[in-house]
């Protein structure tokens, strides 16, 4: 593969391996191969030790691949180190990222100025950012004395403030609040809309990635598992599972007659938002279902398709590799 | 054609304003730090002073009167400045790398399209030349406690200068890679502060070997200036020769040293973590 221009980020055939004197080597990431388009929010994600930061460290230089080829926006990683970094910008470790004692725009004006990003232009866009992150009247208050929402925001503001055309950003949303996240979350989209930027997220957080990502590939055990559009994974994870909320119990009699036609069905009916979850095998059954829960004098205060998550989608295929035997 | 780096903007960023602003940016970020940590300054340089203090008034109550030859507590102010300069060269790297890796911003300097050590050369050198100004009222102060004036022709001691601290830089790089790669390591540094301190006794004009240490042949050259009064001019060819060679050798195999165990942290992921 050679330095690719038609997109943001190539990877081929990358491996790393670390080993240590008496013990087994440990395989961290296992020739993966993945390609970013311009423009685009994918997310990256995968359960702890699945090579994730190995794989975006060895992408950023980093850390030494054992082999394998990068090439960020047309330049080759490895070869070409000064051009490739100079389109790519990350947040690795959240706020530990920026100097606390120095102020906001000091932060903004030092890590944007690492990559040759300063004067009358630079700072308009430092004010544009600060303004995006709900950051203006902190400018020159020192990281030290934020919240740690706001030194996470300056985090990714600084990344952001190289102006590079990829950004990187390992787990943006850790540890903050739901309306900081929702800002932050806001302000990543906004900035590939206007800007065209590319961004690669990692996380944890499931639903910051769903609502963020258009894409998600999954790692586990150094390999992808899985690498598809969002929906798409949705979709493969879609079940026709109902939830039949009850306006009261049921009785013993009822629940008897539900479980002998749907043997699945799991029943809830402790007095607190009694329910039936069912899962149907096609579409007529959705009649068939009404039929029992008449037959089983069930008083029904709504029916609803249980639509799947990322979440769910994530751990039906970590838990399917690992039941492949490669966990 | 000009090599150009990528913006957002829409418009490349020449490789030479990259390294400029990276060289500024962290030039400032030296002047900024130093700025914000005041109280640790002042208090080192007052434990520079006592120390000193200590030393004089030692020499002067306990040496009795060897200490009448002029040339020994001029020297000794030279001796003592110096050593206190070369220890903050060689340990100001080391401990920024370590720190640099706690808060985890050593990864970040490593990104810069400039490189690290362009970045980190802006560092040192403001680093260096803010605590300059406060090692030359330090030795203000020292002459006004012992009333021995020292020479301060600037011309002949700058150039000297940067040639004898280049080792120092170059022991620091050769420990800042030992940090890179072995992490907690600061136990060695004070082991170093002893070893600078034993090459700026070392009594060249006994031991002619000696000169090929790091910083000793400068030491002797500095006090010559400072203390005999005598120019750059006037200094033999073949001592300035052999100064220029040992502070570009010494940091040469710094540099090298720092070299190796950057690789060896990039190929165990070591980088930043500590």
């Amino acid at each position: 593969m050679g330095a690719r221009t038609d997109v943001a980020l190539a990877v081929a055939g990358l491996h790393k391996k670390f080993t240590k004197r008496h013990k087994p080597p440990v395989v961290a990431v296992d020739h993966i191969s993945v390609e970013v388009a311009y423009g685009k929010i994918v997310g990256l994600l995968g359960p702890n030790g699945a090579g994730k930061t190995t794989t975006i460290k060895c992408i950023l230089g980093l850390m030494e691949p054992d082999g394998g080829e990068i090439s960020v926006c047309g330049y080759d990683a490895r070869r070409q180190r000064a051009a490739a970094m100079s389109r790519v910008a990350a947040v690795l470790e959240g706020a530990r990222n920026i100097y606390w004692r120095l102020s906001v725009w000091e932060n903004l004006e030092y890590f944007a100025g690492l990559n040759g990003i300063g004067g009358r232009d630079g700072a308009l866009y430092f004010q544009q950012l600060l303004q995006r992150f709900g950051l203006e009247d902190k400018k020159d208050t020192t990281v030290l004395e934020l919240s740690q929402g706001n030194k996470q925001k300056v985090a990714v503001a600084c990344a952001l403030a190289k102006r590079t055309p990829l950004v990187f950003l390992d787990e943006p949303t850790l540890g903050l609040d739901v309306e900081t996240s929702y800002q932050l979350r806001q302000a990543i989209k906004d900035m590939v809309r206007d800007e065209g930027r590319t961004i690669v997220i990692s996380s944890h957080d499931m639903a910051v990635v769903q609502d963020v990502c258009e894409r998600v590939v999954i790692m586990a055990n150094g390999r992808i598992i899985a690498d598809d559009q969002v929906q798409n994974l949705l979709a493969l994870f879609r079940t026709r599972e109902y939830l039949v909320k009850l306006a009261r119990d049921l009785t013993r009699e009822g629940q008897e007659i539900i479980q002998e036609q749907f043997p699945q069905a799991v029943i809830t009916s402790d007095g607190h938002d009694p329910s039936v979850r069912v899962q149907l095998i096609n579409g007529q059954d959705i009649y068939r279902l009404i039929d029992v829960m008449r037959q089983a004098n069930a008083d029904i205060a709504s029916i609803t398709q249980e639509e799947p998550d990322l979440e769910k989608a994530f751990v039906e295929l970590v838990r399917k590799e690992r039941a492949n035997g490669n966990g | 054609m000009k090599r150009r780096s990528w913006s957002s903007s829409g418009r490349s960023v020449p490789t030479a304003m990259v390294r400029w602003r990276s060289f500024a940016v962290n030039f400032k970020k030296a002047w900024l730090l130093m700025k914000r940590y005041p109280f640790n300054l002042l208090s080192s340089l007052l434990t520079m002073y006592l120390i000193f203090l200590g030393i004089f008034l030692g020499v002067k109550y306990l040496g009795g009167t060897s200490l009448s030859a002029v040339d020994t507590l001029e020297g000794i102010i030279v001796g003592y400045s110096l050593w206190t300069l070369s220890i903050f060269a060689f340990s100001d790297l080391s401990w920024e790398l370590t720190n640099e890796a706690q808060m985890g911003t050593l990864e970040q300097m490593y990104l810069t399209p400039a490189g690290f050590a362009w970045a980190q050369a802006g560092y040192l050198i403001g680093d260096l030349l803010f605590f300059s100004v406060f090692e030359v009222a330090m030795i203000v102060l020292m002459m006004l406690t012992t009333h021995r004036y020292l020479h301060f022709d600037l011309v002949s001691i700058v150039p000297v200068l940067i040639f004898t601290l280049a080792p120092a830089y170059g022991i620091g790089f050769a420990v800042g890679g030992l940090a890179l790669v072995y992490k907690r390591i600061q136990a060695f540094f004070q082991v170093v502060q002893f070893v600078l301190m034993g090459l700026l006794v070392v009594p060249v004009n006994r031991m002619p070997w000696a000169r090929l240490l790091p910083m000793s042949e400068g030491n002797a050259l500095l006090r010559q200036i400072m203390a005999g009064g005598r120019s750059l001019w006037q200094l033999p060819g073949q001592d300035l020769i052999l100064l220029l060679a040992t502070g570009i050798g010494y940091l040469a195999l710094g540099l090298a040293a720092f070299g190796w165990a950057e690789r060896v942290a990039r190929r165990r992921g070591l980088l930043g973590q500590y």
